[in-house]
């Protein structure tokens, strides 16, 4: 292996570490505000990119019809929650949250069928397609069931991630889709070719985690969030609304999980199907980060990204092997590492 | 664990196909959810009961199966010669893969088990020895004499008979002293180890249960199907069996049976109904399938068993009184110290937490026979210097002596067989077992009987004196009428009373007793001081934490006083009402 | 308890209704989602085209998904067989799964038909395959006129990425051989699975190993990935597929990286550039016609076709069984096992099948052409 290929790799492995990176912040900030392993995390990868690739195409994407039903149902399900203490204001605001965004989604993207938009507008309407049907899942699917125990939770997941690939299915069909590369160029940086993609990929999630970081440090709603994070019945005591911190940790993780799948859908194919083996590693990423710290969890996924991308070449029968295999001895060093607490497992 | 309704509902499965006009397909779906009911029921006692999630039972469903495959498809060997192999691949499997991940914690051991899964099933179809992804077909049908037992109906009595047997077996090991240490693991452990039960083996055992469970679906998997290949063992196929579990109930034997029963019915029907209901373009079976999951859970979220078994409550529920277990022979009691002789003695105990010290300096010695109290203010480091002196947590410096052995830094459970026992400040009963199951749990470290006399009920003499001797314990603190209860339902004061009776099973030379008098009532109090005394004139050495002075007071022969994490004052009772420092500890910080 | 009796009910009203009439029941087993699925839809598709009455007999054809799971393929089987009483089954799509049904099949006595590639499902016949028969091209087939072609164009030293499954197995095994007889090395040897998201490191390690031309075993869109990374990785030499990416969006995913690309197809994907004197000429262009007026233009492939062919198949053998005895026996499923090996000079899209008791494919060279991909699109290879 000379220089040129490790570089490659490296680089290969930092983008595709870079992706599972931002997924496992997703995952992060839904556990740690709402107890959910949020599974179908992997079909808002997919969705984002294949809406995309529809748009491009010049055909309606069936996720449009999707966010507006889901869109109905959550107005349903928020009317139902506050049935014993509505006010025309209230009904109001219900309606409007939940009707708003799935209407602007659709007019975007007619829109951008109709006008032939330039690339960063379909990249935006896509996301506005895709990003709403986060809370209005949580609205729909995961609030009546928010006293659950983890597991249940995560089984609850785990349905409703069958049911998204099912749709995705219907709506993309089983063959996979690229998407437009926003940079077509390849720069030479010293003996290393780095396209313009994976660039933009880098600078995409520092900006993100950026943003994410001011976003917790610094503003109330970040403040917010990190405080139900760290202690449910405290936020709540305070009278932080545990709703609207779900609706915001799934919108923020929606959104990102859906900017993802638009990254990488310009370097590689993306299919109904490959957001769940995604989105399982970036939760690999997320548990080295004990599903808590956003740094080590960025750490692990470069690890990841790194080992795969070195699997590839050395051994690429054996790769998924490797990189699972090479997660053990991590685990057992975190959980080594974490604070001895005998007692433990839900009540 | 109510299980009555288990034998009926067996006993329907097994008739079922019986009946005249029984569409014949079923008996080959029920085939296939009996084999998928045996992996629910190991992920029941795994991860219902004792609180580990695996995703990985597919793996050892894998082992099985290939094994199976390989020996009679490669070497001859008949398919009934091959289970003991199959078992066996399962089970050293599980044990490896166990031994290496379940010092893992709560998420690290989930995502371990999925890693295991996803190595697993790239490595059988990159292998030759597992014919890669295509896999190993034309493996002999299980042969009954002449009688190939290929036909659904031919199979079906015996998926019945394993899970029969897996029935009866897992409620034996669950109803044992093994079975009492694996319930504990979940919500219980610290309790647990005190008691003397290594937890990690429970775990290890439970891992290695579940994975002889899935090996036996495996190997009958093989021979149903006469051909494996990687895919009936994916992740996906992981998260179903867990799937199962939860919808059916993870916490219920049955819930193993009836998740497995839900699934592959409904997946059935939506496959042949769909397309009659929708039309043929799209496939909507996952779609409708995720839907009506979500919304059982979300109408269940304890499963489906215990839902359907409401209405027969009153007939399945907790019996309507205590009755005492028969009598048995009592269990040998290990030899007491002479009264007056040093049984324990800390020197110089310190313990910082970070730049936090707790305790600073601790030192004092208990005789045999005498009750000692330590008190001081809240936060004044008592709790923490019980949790030196039981192993719960290492002193950062210092040294115990007990009997002549040096025990500071010995795990719990090492100083429990020495004779130390304990209650904790905040009551630590398992969850879902009864009193006399709990207080049992303490008469752990006397008994011998292990997980495979548990499952055969091999282990019913030395059962009987276990649960005899409870019974004595709990009479003893006066809850015998309580006994049958669940002993989270108890008030927090008979809880306290429950976890002395705990104590008391292990037969200890030393008690240890975190605030036994709080949340007791006047009388109650009366009658706990009375039973101490009797224990001290037993010759039993007690040490307590107490907040109710009077109570102390009478009680103890000396007191220990610490403040600050720091030692104040030592004397017999009378010294220290009357010392200024004490006084001033206690009231100036009041005052 | 309540669901149960009610499934029971439908159950025992679905079995009366079978009883009522008496079609002829195809059951068709497919794996119409999952990792299979690109295969699975146009297979079903296909099957939907086809003429829902032979040799004046009502024809039954009943459809379920298995998910691309061989557990779930083998229970529909049986269900087709036991609930619906089918006097043949067809499928399913990928080959792990059928060679766990070609145990059904043996064991119930039922004729099948797989659409899946390896030979090993029907060979050798033996007495568990003697029930079994095959619609697509043996993997041998194929690679044997791609093993040909590129000794034709002097390749000496060949790399070889195929997608990690039974597919890439498949083919892998096959050609090691064939490669050998023809003096090609194999310098290169890697394997990435159809979901990964990145190749760049096993298109480094070919591009370094330095093949003459390197061999992309996949089917469908998946195929695109290590063609694109070899490109971008700076590869310049020509690139092999196999037939299972002869479909309009492998072309679309692909672009103008796939170009040059040799592979080897069936005949529906030349439909029209095929010699008029190609027997599945005529066939194979009124199949796509059939195909694409229901689904689009550019929409047809070749997996369909294999589904489209097993009708073929059954539509000739099923007036031969249905003379020896009536639908729905077990004798009828006897004589339409010894039809189908009895079939002689079947023109069907995929060339012409002449079964015998020792091949239950019966296909020959008339069954594959070399193509390229030009502008874009599909082009005879040499004309």
């Amino acid at each position: 292996m000379d220089l040129s290929i490790l570089l490659v790799l490296v680089q290969d492995g930092i983008v595709n570490g870079a992706i599972y990176g931002l997924l496992a912040l997703a995952l992060v900030i839904v556990f740690t505000v709402t107890r959910i392993i949020w599974v179908p995390i992997g079909e808002f990868v997919s969705f984002g990119a294949l809406t995309l690739a529809m748009l491009e195409a010049g055909q309606m994407p069936g996720t449009v019809a999707l966010t507006a039903l889901l869109g109905l149902g959550a107005a349903a399900a928020r009317l139902w929650a506050a049935r014993a203490r509505l006010t025309p204001a209230g009904v109001a605001r219900c309606l409007l949250t939940a009707l708003l965004p799935a209407g602007l989604a659709a007019l975007l993207a007619w829109a951008c069928l109709a006008w032939g938009a330039p690339q960063p507008l379909r990249i935006l309407a896509a996301l506005a397609i895709v990003t709403p049907m986060a809370p209005f899942l949580y609205d729909t699917l995961y609030r009546p069931m928010a006293g659950a125990s983890v597991l249940v939770l995560l089984i609850a997941s785990v349905a409703l991630h069958l049911a998204l690939q099912g749709l995705g299915l219907i709506f993309f069909g089983a063959e996979g889709s690229r998407t437009e590369s926003l940079a077509d160029s390849l720069l030479e940086i010293g003996p290393l070719l780095v396209t313009g993609q994976s660039l933009i990929i880098l600078a995409v999630t520092l900006v993100l985690i950026a943003a994410l970081a001011l976003f917790f440090g610094h503003t109330l709603l970040g403040k917010a969030l990190r405080a139900t994070a760290v202690n449910r019945l405290g936020a709540r005591l305070v009278a932080i609304p545990p709703a609207l911190c779900g609706h915001v940790a799934f919108t923020l993780a929606g959104g990102i999980a859906a900017l993802g799948g638009i990254l990488i859908s310009a370097t590689t194919t993306l299919y109904y199907d490959t957001g769940f083996l995604i989105a399982l590693k970036g939760f690999v990423a997320a548990v080295i980060g004990g599903l808590a710290s956003y740094p080590l969890a960025a750490l692990g996924a470069l690890l990841i990204g790194l080992v795969e991308s070195f699997a590839a070449f050395n051994a690429s029968a054996f790769k998924e092997v490797l990189v699972f295999m090479i997660i053990i001895p991590v685990l057992l060093w975190r959980s080594w590492r974490m604070p001895a607490a005998l007692d433990e497992g839900e009540e | 664990m109510p299980h009555r309704l288990l034998l009926p509902l067996l006993a329907a499965l097994a008739l079922l196909p019986l009946l005249p006009g029984f569409p014949p397909f079923w008996v080959t779906l029920l085939c296939y959810a009996g084999l998928a009911a045996l992996v629910a029921l190991g992920l029941v006692v795994l991860t219902g009961v004792a609180g580990l999630t695996s995703f990985g039972q597919a793996i050892f469903v894998g082992f099985g199966a290939y094994a199976s495959a390989i020996l009679t498809t490669r070497h001859g060997v008949s398919p009934w010669a091959a289970l003991p192999a199959a078992l066996l691949a399962a089970g050293v499997m599980a044990a490896l893969i166990g031994a290496l991940t379940l010092r893992l914690r709560g998420h690290y051991l989930a995502i371990a088990t999925i890693a295991w899964n996803v190595s697993f099933y790239y490595l059988a179809a990159n292998l030759d020895l597992t014919q890669r992804n295509d896999g190993i077909s034309g493996i002999p049908p299980l042969r009954l004499g002449e009688t190939a037992l290929t036909e659904a109906r031919a199979f079906y009595p015996l998926v019945l008979l394993c899970l029969g047997l897996a029935l009866l077996a897992t409620r034996n090991l669950l109803d044992s002293r093994v079975g009492r240490a694996i319930r504990a693991l979940r919500g219980g452990a610290l309790a647990a180890e005190s008691f003397g039960v290594d937890t990690y083996r429970a775990k290890l055992l439970a891992f290695i249960y579940a994975g002889l469970l899935a090996g036996l679906s495996g190997w009958l998997y093989a021979h149903l199907q006469r051909a494996v290949n990687p895919s009936p063992f994916s992740l996906t196929m992981s998260i179903d069996y867990l799937l199962m579990a939860v919808a059916g109930g993870v916490q219920h034997l049955g819930g193993a049976l009836l998740g497995a029963l839900l699934v592959t019915l409904l997946r059935d029907q939506l496959q042949s109904l769909l397309p009659a209901l929708l039309g043929a373009q799209g496939n909507f079976e996952s779609i409708v399938f995720g839907l009506a999951l979500v919304m059982l859970l979300q109408g269940a979220p304890q499963g489906l068993w215990p839902l359907l078994m409401r209405p027969f409550a009153r007939w399945n529920g907790p019996r309507a009184a205590a009755t005492p277990p028969p009598a048995a022979a009592p269990l040998p009691q290990r030899a007491r110290p002479a009264p007056g002789t040093e049984i324990l003695r800390a020197e110089d105990l310190q313990k910082r937490f970070g730049g936090l010290v707790a305790v600073n300096g601790v030192g004092f010695h208990l005789e045999a026979g005498e009750v000692v109290g330590l008190i001081g203010p809240n936060g004044a480091g008592k709790s923490t210097t019980f949790n030196l002196l039981t192993g719960v947590l290492a002193p950062t410096r210092g040294a115990v002596r007990f009997l002549g052995t040096p025990i500071a830094g010995l795990p719990a459970r090492r100083i429990a067989t020495l004779g130390i026992a304990r209650s904790f400040q905040h009551v630590k009963l398992v969850h879902g077992m009864s009193v006399l199951e709990n207080v049992a749990l303490g008469a752990h470290l006397r008994g011998r009987a292990g997980a495979l006399r548990a499952a055969l009920r091999l282990d019913r003499a030395e059962e009987a004196r276990l649960l005899a001797l409870a019974w004595a314990q709990i009479e003893r603190v006066g809850l015998a009428a309580v006994a049958h209860l669940p002993a989270d339902s108890l008030a927090l004061g008979q809880q306290r009373l429950v976890e002395i009776a705990r104590a008391l099973c292990l037969d200890p030379v030393l008690l240890l007793l975190d605030e036994p008098a709080a949340g007791l009532r006047h009388l109650e109090k009366a009658a706990l001081s009375c039973l101490l005394d009797r224990l001290r004139a037993e010759g039993m050495t007690i040490l307590l934490v107490e907040h109710d002075m009077d109570f102390v007071m009478s009680l103890t022969d000396r007191l220990v006083v610490m403040n600050f994490g720091a030692e104040l004052a030592q004397g017999r009772p009378r010294e220290i009402q009357r010392n200024p420092a004490v006084i001033d500890a206690y009231l100036g910080s009041a005052a | 308890m309540r669901k149960f009796a009610a499934g029971l009910l439908l159950a025992l009203g679905l079995a009366t209704a079978a009883e009522a009439a008496d079609p002829i029941r195809v059951g068709v087993v497919l794996s119409e989602t999952g990792p299979g699925a690109s295969l699975g839809i146009p297979e079903g598709r296909s099957i939907r085209l086809l003429p829902r009455e032979i040799g004046g007999l009502p024809v039954e054809w009943i459809i379920l998904d298995d998910g691309s799971d061989t557990t779930r393929a083998v229970t529909s089987m049986r269900k087709l067989i036991t609930d619906n009483r089918v006097d043949a089954v067809v499928g399913s799509t990928v080959t792990p799964a059928s060679l766990a049904m070609v145990e059904v099949a043996a064991e119930q006595r039922v004729p099948m038909i797989s659409l899946a590639g390896s030979a090993a499902i029907v060979a050798p016949v033996d007495e568990r395959r003697r029930w079994v028969f095959k619609t697509a091209q043996n993997d041998a087939l194929m690679a044997g006129a791609v093993a040909d072609t590129m000794a034709a164009q002097g390749v000496k030293s060949l790399g070889v990425i195929a997608v990690s499954d039974s597919y890439g197995d498949g083919w892998i095994a096959t050609m090691r051989p064939l490669l050998e007889a023809r003096g090609i090395r194999v310098v290169a040897e890697e394997r990435y699975a159809r979901t990964d998201t990145s190749a760049t490191g096993q298109a480094l390690k070919l591009a370094a190993a330095r093949p003459d031309a390197v061999f992309i075993i996949s089917a469908g869109t998946p195929a695109a990935l290590p063609a694109k990374a070899l490109r971008e990785r700076g590869y310049r030499g020509p690139l092999y597929q196999t037939h299972g990416v002869a479909n309009a969006d492998f072309l679309r995913v692909g672009g103008r990286e796939v170009e040059g690309t040799i592979l080897p197809v069936g005949p529906v994907v030349l439909a029209d550039q095929l010699p008029e004197s190609h027997p599945s000429r005529a066939i194979a262009r009124q199949y796509r016609d059939a195909y694409e007026a229901v689904h689009g233009a550019g929409s047809v492939s070749a997996f369909g076709s294999y589904a489209y062919d097993a009708g073929i198949l059954l539509q000739h053998a099923i007036p031969v069984a249905a003379r020896a005895a009536a639908p729905g026996t077990p004798e009828f499923r006897a004589a339409l096992r010894d039809a189908l090996e009895g079939l002689r000079n079947v023109v069907y899209v995929n060339g012409v099948a002449n079964m015998s008791p020792t091949d239950h494919v019966g296909q020959d060279h008339r069954a594959r052409v070399m193509a390229v991909i030009r502008n874009g699109g599909w082009q005879l290879l040499g004309e």
